[in-house]
């Protein structure tokens, strides 16, 4: 007992009171006098406005009743029988300017406001397009399909395909997928779901501005230039795309197998894209049918859009042999004539998106069109990917799967369809014979330090080279921008030493009337990137053509009632995707098969709807704490001794306060909230209030611009 | 809420607290306790010992029990019982609360069945305490023996109601508590519009032309912070029929009541979104569902809007008793305090001067019954030998408050204190307060209004504000509260922190007494004459906004 009593007297010298407290009532309440009088101690000194002087009181009488004589209760009682000296608090940014954005309603602006989308929304910040994510999600959960896809639409000109193929950022940033919260949301296969059952008619957005008598020629029909051409058509240009393929869609068509994306999406959204105005010109190849010189004779602006055609093959000893290619070359010869030469052996080399694109096409194929002696399951028809033998594909990476480019769950797809992967190897030589590949010689690697890209790089261990049979090597290494199509005359001024287009971050090059915009300005990337490079530059073009900026991005806030959630939704785990049998699957038969309605409502129902925003009026609150004692994580609202702002009225940090007495704010900490909405329920003096913040792109001019308040 | 991991699909719920309202038994056994370390109760468990009237107090170890006093009546000898079990395990105090009852403060866990199984032994339970269940049914202070009570089916009434296995001990899952109010007469002393049931006795002439007795059936009242003011349901329920409407309508409560939103769940949300003749209509159909006969002779009420006599309690120290000869002796309880030594003496001159009855009043204080006329004085003066106080009930040091930041978790502000203080500066000025008159304040110190400040003359509600410097305790002052006629809930008239209080009270009355149309005119009806704008202008400046 003389023990405990020493430790918690050392305790209360330490002013650690709470300690102090749970020591003497956390096992068992107080009840010996020596125990009254710490207790009475520890409430004195911890001296909260609530109850902590009445408790001290109170233990102190307790512990004189009880026959506790020592005189420095008496003296502790003495000190707090006057009132507590006035604490004095250190404050910056005392004045809480309830105003997380820049004001209750309305259109803004401010710096404040796109740093609270860019801080609260973590998906639309990630997603380069800056589609409204949450508020499509939020349309799905309600059934309003047509309203999703008319969103999506607006700054992703493909939701369709990208609902199938995007390389999902967002999902890596979401909220739901932060620690202790949970897996992400599934946006990717949720925005599939709007295509899939929307009406389906054509979604033809409508024009920002009436004609202009501008024209522009965009070289490339690629997600890019359609992305362009699109939103150059919303501002009332009038834009030609020309292709050199036979068919419009860039890699979408000719690099992405059918059976990730079915043609007739790609051809839905492309229609729509060309229901705007927008001419499509396929079998032109620029550089050789027409000069880009003729172009720009011809139009106000051009936009060069050419993706990235200039395979980087390895420049390795044999690699003259045949059965040797490049990976996207494969796939457009497959992808334009449904068939490609392809032996027993395929070894793929690479680690990104083309190179499972290629893997599992060569699976398929080589289950169509090989005579295997050991065709696995004879069963199987052949065509289908489980005919072809284990060892017909594999995949050869020179990291390990954690360094490696490609969508979630095509790792695992990859082992349903039993293609096998092999990690931290580089080729260093091809074998042949007689002209003709016949394997490839390996180094075995570990990973060194990180590169300039953040991945760990890779590190030759000497002596462990290794000979694997081939016959079909698929190089998916990579592509680049190929500038040689250009005219001569025009490579100086547009090339820079590396043969790389000279261009800033908007799609301006050298000459004015050149723009570049996609994977031929910045090198391969994905898709949604690509688009939303595109959206960029097309406001670029369009301050060419009109000498405004005609198109911005705002911020719009609107009073709510509800999210529309209840905290239950949380506990809903990540819907899978369905997919078809390994046993169906060919080079056509589309593997996701797709949420049903039902299971876009789990899915989407889990999305926390971060375009909401929660805020305490300070001057309303009456620090009761209700908020605080339904709080679902421990910092999404807090007691708030100081808040700090920079110049711009964008929060930079907060001091916690640590008693009653400093808590200046109680602030809902809104990149913690989870937009439960109990704080909102719980308030008895309706002090918290609930705004949409919605992230958008519109016209700032003219009739349809709509005024701003800042 | 619940773990990560189980699937839940579109649709409503469980919310964690009705999940534990399912899953845990609130039928306690407290000496499974005995020896158990605080620290090791889960919160769930320990936020179900409600339903056996056992809450944690604000300070750590230590719990507030409340007992279940029908009509708040109690015996001598279990009023003793209590002051011995409070000397013993709850450091020698008691409280009366608003609802006609006894809690004690500063159990331990270790003591908890002690307590509680102290007060069976002398015929008074804890269950239902507190929780989401059926709450202490309460009346008015002179229920049976009020010159004013009408019939004699009312103690009937309250007792059915108390002791009904169905409302009792199985509708024990309610979406939030549930509050019935059985009134003596058709005045206001059983606060019946801010009860979710509330009964009042009605008389008609029947055919033959005699006076038969029936109730007048109200539903859907409650404070807390949002507050809702009860309506006339049925204008008519014969007595043979008022037990099942109660049973009815707690049914009526956990079907339509919002599980998944506590703030929004008590019935007076129910009886509000669905309007008082829907929810006439809801309960008549449960009535035929439960093959009640007879439900044909309830009447709808041809008018929601209630119309509640003016409280007959206005600062008599003394009542007379209907019983011939009998008085009702009244002691002013400060702050709801009972210190043991204190409430021994109230006992024993129970004892002595009455018939060993009390009654605890719904503002937190006690009347000795049956004191016979001859001993009135000398019962007074008693008590004025003990120290207690004997007059100024319903008038300005009739504070109703409850314990505040002392003891409750729920406090924004230190009620007690101020209560004592408001009464310390004015106490000594008797003649004001005779010009005053009849005047109920009130202090809570949170919104969930325990202490009624919405239905007060003057209510003061702690609140707290940024101040310079941290932020600074003090109260929301409303003014214009009224549970007679329709009802009227106080309105907003100033913030003002805590060193103000005493200073805006005095200046709220002295604008009263300088306004007001005569010595006639009541606080209420000058509030109600003159409206909480002009108040605000006069006190304040014409420039001040609301709040």
């Amino acid at each position: 007992m003389a023990d405990l009593r020493t430790k918690i007297e050392a305790l209360l010298d330490d002013n650690r009171n709470e300690e102090a407290i749970d020591r003497l009532c956390g096992r068992r309440a107080a009840r010996d006098a020596w125990e009254y009088a710490l207790l009475a101690r520890a409430y004195f000194q911890r001296g909260d406005a609530r109850g902590d002087l009445y408790a001290g009181y109170f233990f102190a009488n307790r512990a004189q009743l009880a026959g506790f004589d020592e005189p420095w209760l008496d003296e502790l009682r003495s000190q707090h029988a006057e009132p507590a000296a006035e604490k004095k608090i250190s404050m910056r940014g005392l004045s809480y300017p309830f105003d997380a954005v820049s004001q209750q309603s309305g259109v803004g602006t401010a710096a404040k406001d796109f740093d609270w989308i860019a801080r609260n929304i973590p998906c639309q910040e990630a997603c380069p397009a800056h589609t409204n994510i949450p508020e499509y999600l939020t349309a799905i959960f309600n059934g309003e399909y047509d309203r999703a896809y008319r969103l999506n639409l607006e700054s992703n000109v493909f939701p369709g395909v990208l609902g199938r193929v995007c390389a999902r950022p967002c999902e890596d940033a979401c909220r739901h997928g932060w620690d202790g919260l949970g897996e992400s949301v599934a946006i990717c296969h949720s925005k599939r779901v709007a295509a899939d059952l929307k009406e389906s008619a054509p979604v033809v957005l409508e024009k920002w501005y009436p004609d202009s008598g501008k024209m522009v020629a965009v070289v490339g029909a690629g997600v890019a230039g359609l992305t362009v051409a699109r939103e150059l058509a919303r501002c009332g240009h009038a834009v030609t795309v020309l292709e050199k393929h036979a068919l419009p869609g860039g890699m979408m068509n000719q690099g992405i197998p059918e059976f990730r994306l079915p043609r007739d999406v790609i051809e839905r959204e492309i229609e729509q894209v060309q229901l705007l105005g927008v001419e499509i010109t396929c079998g032109v190849e620029v550089g050789k049918d027409i000069t880009l010189a003729g172009l720009r004779d011809v139009n106000d602006a051009v936009v060069l859009a050419a993706g990235t055609l200039r395979p980087n093959l390895l420049d390795l000893p044999g690699k003259e042999l045949s059965g040797i290619r490049h990976g996207l070359d494969f796939l457009l010869e497959v992808n334009t004539h449904g068939t490609a030469e392809i032996g027993r052996h395929v070894l793929v080399i690479g680690g990104g998106f083309t190179a499972m694109d290629c893997a599992r096409t060569a699976k398929r194929l080589g289950a169509a069109t090989v005579a295997f002696d050991n065709a696995a399951n004879a069963d199987v028809p052949p065509g289908t990917v489980l005919h072809a033998p284990r060892d017909h594909v594999g995949v050869w990476y020179r990291r390990t799967h954690n360094e490696m480019l490609t969508t979630p769950g095509e790792l695992e797809e990859l082992g349903h369809e039993h293609i096998d992967m092999e990690f931290l190897v580089s080729p260093v030589r091809y074998v042949g014979e007689d002209g003709a590949v016949t394997g490839v010689e390996f180094v075995r690697n570990e990973l060194g330090e990180p590169d300039a890209g953040g991945r760990r790089r890779p590190v030759p261990v000497q002596g462990s080279e290794f000979i694997v049979e081939a016959d079909t090597v698929l190089l998916a290494t990579g592509q680049f921008p190929d500038g040689e199509w250009i005219d001569e005359a025009l490579q100086g001024s547009l090339l820079d030493d590396d043969r790389w287009l000279q261009r800033d971050r908007d799609g301006r090059t050298p000459l004015e009337d050149i723009f570049v915009a996609g994977d031929y300005a910045d090198g391969a990337s994905s898709l949604i990137s690509a688009i939303g490079h595109a959206n960029r530059v097309a406001r670029t073009v369009d301050h060419h053509l009109s000498g405004e900026m005609r198109v911005r991005d705002r911020v719009r806030i609107v009073d709510a009632d509800d999210t529309g959630r209840i905290p239950e939704m949380d506990a809903v785990p990540l819907q899978p995707m369905p997919v078809c049998g390994v046993a169906q699957r060919d080079l056509t038969a589309e593997v996701e098969t797709g949420y049903d309605d039902a299971l876009a409502v789990d899915e989407t129902q889990r999305c926390y709807r971060c375009h909401y925003k929660y805020e305490i009026d300070s001057d309303t609150c009456i620090y009761c704490d209700w908020c605080i004692k339904v709080k679902p994580r421990p910092e999404c609202i807090l007691k708030i001794k100081e808040l700090t702002y920079d110049d711009e009225g964008r929060i930079l940090g907060w001091e916690e306060a640590t008693s009653t007495d400093e808590t200046n704010l109680v602030w809902i900490n809104q990149e913690d909230c989870i937009r439960c909405g109990a704080c909102l329920d719980a308030c008895p003096v309706d002090a918290i209030s609930l705004q949409k913040v919605d992230f958008e792109t519109a016209p700032a001019c003219g009739r349809n611009a709509e005024s701003e308040t800042t | 809420m619940c773990g990560y991991g189980v699937y839940m699909p579109a649709r409503e719920e469980l919310t964690a607290v009705e999940r534990d309202k399912i899953e845990i038994d609130p039928n306690f056994d407290f000496r499974d306790y005995v020896g158990v370390e605080f620290d090791d109760v889960p919160a769930n468990v320990m936020a179900m010992f409600k339903w056996a009237g056992v809450y944690s107090q604000l300070q750590k170890g230590f719990f507030m029990i409340r007992l279940v006093t029908p009509g708040g009546l109690m015996t001598t000898e279990q009023f003793v019982r209590a002051l011995e079990l409070a000397d013993e395990y709850g450091q020698g105090e008691l409280c009366i609360t608003t609802r006609q009852t006894l809690q004690f403060h500063w159990v331990r866990l270790d003591d908890i069945h002690k307590v509680i199984e102290g007060m069976q032994e002398v015929g008074i339970t804890t269950k239902n305490g507190c929780g989401d269940v059926t709450r202490n049914t309460v009346t008015c202070e002179m229920q049976g023996v009020c010159p004013h009570e009408v019939g004699d089916d009312v103690r009937r009434l309250i007792d059915a109601i108390a002791t009904d296995p169905e409302i009792r001990d199985r509708q024990r899952n309610l979406p939030r508590k549930h509050k019935i109010s059985v009134a003596g007469c058709g005045k206001a002393c059983a606060q019946t519009l801010i009860n979710c049931q509330g009964w009042v006795p009605a008389t008609r002439e029947n055919a033959d032309g005699a006076t038969e007795v029936g109730w007048r059936f109200h539903a859907g009242g409650g404070l807390g912070a949002r507050p809702y003011l009860a309506k006339v349901i049925f204008d008519w329920v014969p007595c043979d029929l008022a037990l099942d409407v109660a049973r009815a309508t707690v049914e009526a409560f956990r079907r339509r009541g919002d599980r998944r939103n506590r703030a929004f769940a008590r019935l007076k949300i129910v009886v509000d979104r669905m309007g008082p003749a829907a929810f006439g209509e809801l309960l008549i159909d449960i009535l035929k569902e439960r093959n009640i006969d007879g439900v044909d002779r309830i009447e709808s009420a041809s008018d929601p809007t209630p119309y509640i006599g003016a409280s007959f309690l206005s600062g008599q120290g003394a009542l007379p008793q209907k019983q011939e000869g009998l008085n009702t002796v009244r002691v002013l309880i400060p702050r709801s305090e009972i210190r043991t030594e204190t409430g021994r003496e109230i006992a024993r001159l129970a004892d002595h001067y009455g018939a060993g009855e009390i009654a605890f009043t719904n503002r937190q204080n006690i009347a000795i019954r049956n004191v016979p006329e001859a001993d009135v004085t000398v019962l007074t003066e008693a008590l004025h030998k003990a120290g207690l106080q004997t007059e100024g009930f319903e008038r300005g040091l009739d504070i109703v408050a409850c314990v505040g930041t002392t003891q409750c978790k729920m406090a924004v502000s230190d009620t007690r204190e101020s209560c004592l203080a408001l009464k310390g500066s004015l106490q000594a000025d008797e003649a004001y307060w005779d010009r005053v008159g009849p005047l109920r304040i009130h202090f809570t110190g949170c919104p969930n209004n325990c202490a009624h400040a919405w239905s007060a003359d003057i209510g003061l509600r702690g609140r707290r504000r940024r101040g310079e410097e941290g932020n600074v305790q003090g109260y929301s002052v409303f003014i214009g509260g009224k549970l007679s006629g329709a009802g009227s809930i106080a309105e907003h008239l100033v913030d003002v922190d805590s060193d103000q209080v005493n200073a805006t009270v005095r200046g709220i009355l002295d604008l009263y007494l300088a306004s007001r149309q005569s010595d006639q005119e009541t606080f209420i009806q000058f509030v109600e004459r003159i409206t909480v704008d002009e108040i605000r202008a006069a006190l304040f400046g014409s420039e001040a906004a609301d709040g």
